[in-house]
Parts: structure tokens; sequence; C-alpha cells
């Protein structure tokens, strides 16, 4: 198949480009500079000050257990959104009476506002809350949990329902995926005598990478850049037991370190673009065709 | 898209540099006509209903001394970068209505505005400390009815039980254990709210000082002293933990809000709580029969009850155009007769010593019965603090998440301090 011919001009990129150039480009480029500066709320001057704020960063603990807490949210939102994903979206994928409305069901809560989540979540994850009295009724009263105020377990809490909230978009993404599978590959894999599992792993996994990549890649830019499930629920509390870089970065805002909270956001910015840069050209050459 | 937004925040600045540059060009309109001077007012749109831009007030001051004022509005999420820009590019406007705390450690007051200590009004005022910073008057108001901050109470359950205001932190239990037994919660805990967990120690650390040792909050903004010099705010933390360890607070501090308190004092849940008067209005509102007081947070003997700033000063900027005129409008917000229309209207405690006190509401009364008048009041260290509290806050929380002992709290919030007064360029650090 050939298409050299261009349709249009080149110049109609012009639009989007000074767009993107003057919406993107350029504050990535200021904030940059910025975040080599001491600009700040009660200073006049913004002065040049080097590597000093990067340095702050690296030597502040709360900005370590950040980071933590951020790659805590980041891996197992990745792992639980993919792995409960395909699981959806294979089962979902089989003839059952049920499935458009099950998909409706699953898909339904990525549409809600993460306030409203925190609005409905807040008052079950209580001590006294809905999910505890359920365990208590059961007779399950030793997993009750302070879901969102022990400090040991609020990262986690807030990634299970981040994982809650998601899986229903990325199943949507993979229902995608395996639809375009051609049917022919099971036949034969059935007639070759391969159970449902095998044909699973020899036939659906690879033919799915593309959208595993895909999804793979928009939840880990997700999880890295996280900051509205952790900024309703919690507030970054108790205390600083669930900050994350995004909060931490609003956090430096609020104090008024504007160029500290600049460079932050330029380390963010620098981080998400290493690890998912690599991570998808590893991927890429991972796929096959049909 | 954090990026975007860090983006988005340098444009808004250059945007509204851009707009105050050349929206205010105006603003020396000396105008010709009869040699009528027009002074500049700038002020937060969130300050529509101040008192000292009615209507009324600006056309007799007008008609009496041929000098008119123009207001300038300023959007209120952008007061203070807008009035920072004004300052820094000469376009001062005569008159600014501020918050004088804010004003320290947003508007570089020393540097910017006019020290008013020899005007007529000064010899007049009443209590001085809330019109001044660094030992000078800097703003100006007819009222002093600052904010007051200490344990909100509904005075028909201590009746109902028998109870008095307790004086000590012994008799504070006391009266916990009886409410307790009652089948009320005794104090309402709304600790989700980070801020909410300072009212208690920003008010006792205030008595402490007021009492032991005054020049403290001075010592510590110079770093002549450290948070953690000062045993007796760890016994202060501790003792704010105590009241929630024996079991006299809602059981889930940390998840209930500061929103829910109204609802929880008009359902009879709750009989107190460490709050500020706003509070009280707050239920007074929804339930004008509620019989609410105010007492100090009792962890010394008698002790003074804390008091936020004043807000909503008037400032003459140093390089105001008309200084004169704009120094007029303050000696006619000043003269007997409006000051006392203003403090009239808006049922405020005067600070002008001719001026006589309106009929306050009841709780009202009370606090100037009992604190003011007798002058036990003591400014929180809150107040005192001129950088942002808000790592203070989360470090109570975390006092109270069982993540901090009451000395690693301070010592934590005195380490962050350090960092912001350095960051800041103050002297000393």
């Amino acid at each position: 198949m050939k298409l050299s011919k261009s349709l249009y001009s080149y110049y109609l990129i012009w639009p989007a480009l000074i767009i993107y150039s003057v919406f993107f480009v350029l504050p990535a480029i200021i904030g940059l500079y910025y975040s080599f500066t001491d600009w700040r709320l009660d200073r006049d001057a913004i002065r040049f000050i080097g590597w000093d704020n990067f340095q702050r960063i690296f030597t502040d603990k709360t900005l370590l257990l950040a980071l933590k807490n951020t790659l805590i949210f980041a891996v197992i939102t990745v792992i639980g959104k993919n792995v409960l994903g395909i699981a959806l979206a294979v089962a979902l994928n089989m003839r059952l009476k049920s499935r458009n409305f099950l998909r409706a069901i699953f898909y339904s809560p990525s549409i809600l506002s993460v306030l409203v989540i925190s609005i409905v979540f807040t008052p079950m994850l209580r001590t006294e809350g809905t999910i505890n009295r359920l365990f208590e009724s059961v007779g399950l009263g030793s997993l009750s949990q302070a879901w969102l105020t022990d400090p040991s377990i609020v990262i986690w809490t807030i990634s299970a329902l981040a994982i809650w909230q998601h899986t229903g978009f990325q199943m949507a993404i993979y229902l995608a995926g395996l639809q375009s599978i051609s049917k022919d590959y099971y036949e034969a894999a059935t007639i070759d005598g391969a159970g449902s599992w095998k044909s699973f792993l020899n036939i659906t996994l690879p033919l799915l990478l593309p959208a595993i990549n895909i999804n793979l890649m928009l939840t880990l830019i997700g999880g890295l850049k996280v900051f509205s499930e952790v900024f309703v629920l919690t507030g970054g509390g108790p205390g600083n037991a669930s900050q994350v870089v995004g909060t931490i970065i609003l956090r430096a805002f609020g104090e008024g370190s504007w160029g500290l909270g600049t460079a932050m956001n330029t380390l963010l910015f620098a981080a998400v673009t290493l690890i998912s840069i690599p991570l998808l050209i590893f991927m890429r050459r991972k796929e096959v065709t049909e | 898209m954090k990026k975007i937004g860090a983006g988005v925040l340098a444009a808004t600045l250059a945007v509204s540099l851009a707009a105050c540059g050349s929206g205010n060009g105006d603003s020396a309109n000396n105008g010709g006509k009869g040699g009528k001077v027009t002074i500049e007012l700038a002020l937060s749109k969130s300050s529509q209903d101040s008192a000292f831009v009615a209507d009324d007030l600006l056309r007799e001051f007008e008609e009496k001394t041929n000098i008119r004022v123009n207001l300038q509005w300023l959007p209120a999420e952008q007061t203070s970068t807008v009035l920072q820009t004004k300052l820094a590019v000469d376009e001062t406007p005569d008159l600014v209505q501020y918050n004088l705390m804010s004003a320290v450690s947003e508007l570089n007051l020393e540097r910017n505005f006019e020290i008013l200590d020899n005007e007529a009004w000064v010899s007049r005022l009443e209590n001085k400390e809330v019109l001044s910073a660094f030992g000078h008057v800097y703003s100006f108001h007819v009222s002093q009815d600052t904010g007051k901050q200490g344990v909100v109470y509904n005075k028909d359950v201590f009746e109902e039980l028998g109870l008095s205001v307790p004086t000590t932190f012994e008799e504070f239990l006391a009266v916990c254990e009886k409410i307790k037994e009652s089948g009320i919660t005794p104090v309402f805990m709304p600790f989700k709210d980070n801020w909410a967990a300072n009212v208690f120690p920003a008010a006792a650390f205030a008595d402490y000082a007021a009492k032991n040792d005054p020049t403290l909050f001075d010592d510590l903004n110079a770093n002549r002293k450290k948070w953690t010099d000062v045993p007796e705010f760890a016994a202060i933390l501790e003792q704010q933990y105590e009241v929630y360890e024996k079991g006299y607070t809602n059981a889930d501090i940390l998840s209930d809000s500061y929103d829910m308190a109204v609802g929880k004092f008009l359902n009879k849940e709750v009989a107190m709580m460490f709050m500020g008067d706003w509070l009280i209005d707050n239920i007074l509102e929804k339930d004008p029969s509620m019989n609410m007081g105010l007492f100090a947070i009792p962890t010394s003997e008698d002790a003074y009850l804390g008091s936020s700033p004043l807000g909503g000063q008037l400032f003459i900027p140093k390089k105001a155009k008309h200084m004169e005129e704009a120094k007029q409008f303050l000696d006619f917000m000043a003269s007997k007769e409006i000051a006392q229309r203003i403090v009239d209207r808006q049922k405020y405690v005067p600070n002008l010593s001719d001026v006589t006190t309106p009929e306050l509401p009841a709780y009202k009364q009370e606090i100037v019965d009992r604190y003011i008048a007798p002058q036990k009041m003591a400014l929180t260290s809150e107040a005192r603090t001129i950088v942002d509290s808000s790592e203070l806050y989360r470090s109570l929380q975390d006092q109270f998440a069982g993540g901090k002992t009451a000395e690693e709290v301070l010592k934590a919030w005195d380490e962050k301090f350090n960092q912001l007064m350095k960051d800041k360029g103050a002297e000393g650090f």
C-alpha cells in the first residue's frame, strides 16, 4: 500500500503548532527556568540559585515519603487496573446474556467525578463506617481498619479506590483489543487440542499486546501524576502520611515557595518521561502482527 | 498537566501584570473642575460590605472636603498579587483596605506603608495593638472587634448539668467527665480539617506567652528562641491530646470535618469545641434560640482568650499620590459622629474612646465583660507567625494519628519554620 501523496499542505499544521507551543512548550521552558530560581511570594527579586531547589527536594524527608507513596500508588494501580481490566474484558467478551449490562456497570465508576467518589466513600471508610460494619457482620471484625486515618494503610486504600474507579476504562480498551482478534485462531487452537488457558496465553495475550501497551502507559503516567484522589480523600493526611508528589507540589505553592514547587514539577515531568519513553520503546518491540 | 498548570499560573501572572499597568492609567486624575481631587481606594471584591465604602459616607465625605473617592475593586482571589504589583510598579492607590497581619506577610508592610503614629485619632484609640506592627500604628479601623478563640460551649447543657465555666485544666476535665456521663459528647474535634487542631494550641501558646514571656513570639520570629525551647508548648499539646485520649471527644476525630460542627451543636450531640466565635454566629444564624458562649482555653489558671487579628483595616501607601487627602479620609472616618454611625451599623466593639458601644448580642457582651474590658486577651500564636503554618497543622493531625509525640510535632514545625523564614529572607535565620 502506498500513500505518498500528501493531501493537504503542511501549512495547516501551523495553528495547532502555535497553540501547542504557546500553551505547552513555552510554559514548560519558562517552568524549567523558574525551577532554578528562588521565586517566592515574599521576595521582590527572582534570583538564579542553580541546583539548590533540587538539592533540597532530595534531602526533604516528607518529599521522599511522597516519592515512595507515588511509586506505591503507581505500581499498585498499574497492576490492579490492568490485571483486573483484562480479566473483566475476557469475562465480558464471552456470550453472556447480561454482558452489555455488566459492561455498563463496570464502566460507570470511571465517568464519576473523583469528588463524588470521595463524598460517597469517605463516610463508608470511617472507622464505624459501612465497610467495617460489613466485616463485623460477617464475623471478620478483625479486618476492620481505620482506612483513611491510619498512616500505614492510607495510601493502599486510596490506590484500591483508584483501581475500583478506573478498571472499567481499561476494560473497555481491552474489549476493543479482544474483538479485533480473529476467531480463526481460537478455532485452529481448539482443533489442535489447546485448552482455554493455553489459548489465552498463546493467542489472546500476544495479540492483545497493543492494547496492553496503551493501557500500561496510560495507567503508569496517570499513577505517577496522581493528585486528585489523594487531594479529595485525605489532602495528604493524616499528617503527611499520604502525600504524593502532586500534593507536595501544591503544598510548596501554598507555602509561597513557587520556585521550589516549579522544581518539583520539572522533576515529576522528567521522571514521567524517563520512565515512560523507554518502556514504550521496549513494549513496542514485543508487539506481534497477525 | 502539572506542567501546564505551572505555565498557566505564569501566564495569569503576566496577564494580571499587564492589566494593572493599563487599567490604572487614570489613577493620578487630579480633575480640572474646581480643584476637586480624586483619591483611589483599592480593596478586594470580597470586601463589598466594608463599612468604609458605604455610599452615604463617601458622599458626605465628598460634600465636606471636595475629595472624591474612587473605589478600585480587586478580584478576590488575586487581591494580594495585584496589590503587590501595584506597589512594585508605582501605580499605588492612595488607600488600601487589607488585613494587617497579611499585609505584614504579603505586602512588605514596613517598606510600603506609611506610619500613622502622629495622626490625631491615634490618641483616642483604646486598643492600639490591633492596628500596629513593629511598634507603630500602620493602619486604621473604628472597631477592635477581633475574632476570639477559645472553647465554644452550649450554655444550656452546662446549666442542665449544673456546671460552671472551668478555670483550670483539672476543672475542665471534670466538666468533660460530667458531660460524658450525661450521654453527650463533651468536645467535638473535627481534625480531618487539620487547621482545627491548631485552635487550642494557638490560643494556649498566646496565653502562656502573655503571662510568662511577653517577647516570646518576637524572639521566635528573630530566631533568638526555638519552638522546641519552650517545654510548656509541648505540655499544652499534650493537654489537648489528653482530652482525646480520655475519650471526651467524638470517636473518629480524623474523619470528622469542620462543616459538621454546626449540626452537631444544633442536635445537642456535642457540648463544646475549641474554635472561634464565628462558629457561634454560624450556629445562631441557623437557630437564634441556641444559648452559646465562649470561654478561654483553660490550660492555665484564669486563662486569656485568644484573639485573631482584626481584619479590614485601611492603609496609606508611602508612595500615595494624595497623602494629605488620604489622611483626611481617615480623619473623617475617625470623627466621633461618623465612627459612631459605623459602629452602630455594624454592631462593632468600638476602638475610639469617645464612641459608645452599641447593644451587642448576648454572647459578645459577655466576652466584652469577661475578657475585653479586663484586658484578658492575647493575640494567638497563629497570628504571630509570619509564615504559612499549614505544616504545623499537619504535624498536629499526625499527633492524633499516632505518628508524632508532642515534642516531635514541635521539632518538625521548628525545622519547617526555620526553612520558611530562611526562604523568606527574615533576619536572624
